[in-house]
């Protein structure tokens, strides 16, 4: 091993993705939170004419947060994480240091383009998959080279076996491929024709009720593999690492993996309940829906028995208050899930502000806590200093905690509020409220939202001020902690 | 019609053979622990002990070899 | 029997794709041919038409608006009758939305004319005094993109054989042939509205957003 002894990991890409989650992250909440204060207050609507609409900015918000903020973190921690966990430095080969570099620029780049293009309004229409086809090209081109990556990394390994973590980042991978490719297949309109119109133009391959299977397959496991596996992935690394304790039940996790794969996929057409689509499939969305219970289960109870018998930490390290309470929103979340996709649930739910409310509890409590624990724990590794403030990650924490809880509970209230209204009679059967009564109700409820989003900013600003101080001023370390990160 | 009942036969025998498989796949789990052929609980350690410089749980035995021609 | 599974990363791989996939061929393939199928007499999109679909999905009316009436007394008597699957046929993309801010849009063209979408556009509070939807004035004033409509047109008719006539041949010739039909479609809107701006594009040869954003809504029965 002796020739080992000045190589070391080497995280200069986990650096870059560090540098472009936090971007953003702020970013994409900056507009989630103006999208919400539009909502309580539409004057809000003409800040920026034509290209601040509640509209307009929607997709902004949505795919910032999933293809700016999240992938950005999926991939700091892959570039972290997978040279860990093989045993094995980028560092030892120029190929895959190149390819990690190239991954990140043209993904930097490739993220500037979809910005632009989705303000200008060009945009497939379809709801998380709206980039037209030429930036579709370039998605699939950073995606592969991450593929050269993975396995790339997994080629050199020293380590034989491969860590569940990277179980789940290589599904990430692949899950992603096949459903990003098959509902963005489109006939791009300028070919098609003598060069007619719109270079950027495309018409979806495939229409109307299929399209819609199509896409809510995408749409719903893209969630899985972009906001579930992944997500699970760091936890099963940073959460025992973080606190020094093995995983409760490797068996368990892999036993999880293999269940997650096989059910979720199912689930996809509890979108569609009460929709055009065969019944069969709506039954079938639904049960399977129930039955992704057990295996969402399964992972979070081993998440939270990691802690056994050190639950002590929970109260004297932040980063472990994190990463317990997002595991513990995973399991609000993956049972308030399959309750929606119950069927007589989803008459009421759908359409509603539940959906959504359902969506920030995941994301706001599950993953970004996640991401920015994940990052927490890195910053040390990487920068060789200490994390600059613990008492400020407190505040952070039972700051965006509270944002979360008020972001959810009002969302309950105001979908459950109008999916009753919406069908309420009176007593001869007439409808008791016009649409608008049933929007003007919402007022207070969106208000509420509005002010959960501007906490959970800030809360945000603070996680990225600590973050910046811990790169530039905190102290330097002179050895790398080996499981709690140190902190002032 | 035919393609459709093709295709319901096809899930259902595909659906036993994947159940078959995970059932399968918890009892190899157990039974080789049982039968000391691998304990599978070691491998929780590769995220605790993941230095560059620390040991495989499992060494490769690819990157072995280019360890010692590097070594020589 | 597993240890090639845990080991190598390629079976591995293919395993983990073998699974996930499954779902997806049963989930969606089954029904693909039926469902393409549309209800007897649905005609397809004109151009101004799929000019005003661009500018739904553009301006993204779809983050508040679905286009799906589901099988509920209360739904029907709201919106009107029940949504088959074969209205949708030539819908590229499904426009169904999964929220509902405002209310459905999918047979709008029964109960709102020309004249309350223009006032709505421009001022949704005029017609509406509760609402919180943005105005949207700058479909007044932008123009709409015909020519990539009757590209879309063309390319569905090649591609996926939706039944439109001779005259929409995806050529450049083709196009110069049939853009005064776009036009008087588009006069036709415009006779109905009372911006004096629109009227004097439209009178120009010009076809401002909201005329062909119109023509959609009027068209959604």
């Amino acid at each position: 091993m002796q020739s080992n002894a000045a190589l070391e990991y080497d995280y200069s890409v986990a650096k870059l993705f560090t540098y472009t989650t936090i971007l953003f992250g702020f970013l994409g909440m900056l507009i989630g939170t103006l999208i919400a204060a539009q909502l309580a207050f539409p004057e809000l609507n003409y800040l920026l004419g034509e290209y601040g609409t509640f509209s307009r900015l929607r997709p902004m918000h949505t795919n910032i947060v999933i293809f700016g903020f999240t992938l950005s973190g999926i991939w700091a921690t892959f570039y972290y994480v997978g040279q860990r966990v093989l045993k094995v430095s980028m560092a030892e080969s120029k190929f895959l240091m190149f390819m990690g570099k190239f991954h990140f620029w043209l993904y930097f780049v490739g993220a500037l383009l979809a910005v632009i293009t989705l303000e200008l309004g060009m945009t497939q229409g379809k709801e998380y998959a709206v980039f037209e086809w030429p930036i579709d090209i370039v998605i699939v081109i950073i995606w592969v080279s991450w593929g050269i990556s993975i396995f790339g990394l997994i080629g050199i390994r020293r380590e034989k076996t491969l860590y569940i973590s990277l179980w789940y980042y290589i599904a990430c991978f692949l899950g992603i491929a096949m459903l990003y490719l098959f509902n963005n297949m489109s006939v791009p309109t300028y070919f098609a024709t003598e060069n007619l119109g719109s270079f950027m133009h495309s018409v979806s391959m495939y229409s109307g009720t299929n399209d819609a299977l199509v896409q809510w397959w995408y749409g719903h496991n893209a969630v899985a593999f972009g906001f579930t596996v992944p997500i699970v992935a760091m936890v099963y690394y940073f959460l025992p690492k973080e606190s020094g304790q093995a995983i409760y039940s490797y068996k368990l996790s892999l036993l999880s993996f293999w269940g997650l794969m096989f059910v979720y996929l199912w689930a996809g057409s509890h979108h569609l309940i009460w929709s055009t689509v065969p019944d069969w499939m709506q039954t079938m969305g639904s049960v399977f829906s129930v039955v992704l219970i057990l295996p969402s289960w399964g992972s979070a109870i081993n998440m939270l028995l990691t802690m056994k018998g050190e639950w002590n930490q929970l109260t004297d390290n932040p980063l472990i208050k994190f990463m317990v309470l997002a595991s513990t929103f995973y399991m609000l979340s993956t049972l308030e899930g399959p309750i929606q996709a119950i069927k007589s649930v989803n008459a009421i739910a759908h359409f509603t502000d539940w959906i959504p409310g359902h969506v920030h509890d995941g994301v706001l409590g599950w993953v970004v806590f996640m991401i920015m624990a994940a990052l927490f724990h890195m910053a040390p590794r990487m920068f060789k200093r200490e994390i600059y403030s613990k008492s400020l990650m407190e505040k952070q924490f039972w700051l965006q905690t509270t944002a979360v809880v008020l972001y959810f509970t009002s969302m309950w209230i105001a979908g459950i509020t109008q999916g009753m209204m919406w069908r309420a009679v009176d007593e001869y059967g007439n409808l008791m409220y016009s649409f608008i009564d049933t929007v003007a109700v919402l007022h207070p409820y969106y208000v509420i939202r509005a002010l959960a989003g501007v906490m959970y900013l800030v809360g945000f600003i603070m996680f990225a001020y600590n973050m910046v101080k811990t790169m530039t001023a905190s102290k330097e370390l002179a050895q790398e902690p080996q499981f709690r990160s140190p902190m002032a | 019609m035919e393609l459709r009942e093709l295709q319901g036969y096809a899930s259902f025998f595909m659906t036993i053979f994947l159940v078959v498989m995970l059932y399968g796949y918890i009892i190899h789990l157990y039974r080789s622990e049982k039968k000391g052929e691998n304990d599978y609980e070691r491998f929780g350690n590769i995220a605790l002990d993941d230095e560059i410089s620390s040991d495989p749980v499992v060494p490769n035995p690819k990157a072995q070899k280019e360890n010692e021609e590097q070594n020589k | 029997m597993f240890h090639w599974l845990e080991k190598n990363p390629f079976f591995f791989a293919v395993g983990v794709f073998v699974v996930i996939a499954f779902a997806g061929l049963i989930e969606i393939l089954p029904n693909f041919a039926e469902a393409s199928r549309p209800v007897t007499g649905l005609k397809p999109y004109s151009v101004l038409e799929l000019a005003g679909k661009e500018v739904y999905k553009k301006d993204n009316c779809i983050a508040c608006h679905s286009q799906l009436i589901r099988p509920f007394k209360s739904e029907t008597d709201r919106y009107g009758q029940v949504s088959l699957s074969g209205e949708y046929a030539y819908d590229r993309p499904f426009l169904w939305g999964s929220k509902r801010t405002g209310p459905d849009l999918h047979r709008v063209g029964n109960y709102r004319t020309t004249d309350w979408h223009e006032n709505h556009m421009w001022d949704p509070k005029s017609v509406v005094p509760q609402s919180i939807m943005p105005a949207y004035k700058h479909m007044f004033t932008n123009l709409a993109d015909i020519e990539t409509a009757y590209a879309e047109a063309s390319t569905v008719k090649a591609v996926f054989n939706t039944p439109y006539g001779p005259e929409i041949d995806g050529t450049k010739a083709g196009w110069e042939k049939y853009k005064p039909t776009v036009l008087e479609e588009a006069k036709k809107i415009a006779a109905d509205m009372k911006n004096k701006d629109v009227k004097d594009a439209v009178a120009r040869g010009e076809v401002p957003e909201i005329v062909a954003m119109i023509a959609y809504l009027n068209r959604l029965k």
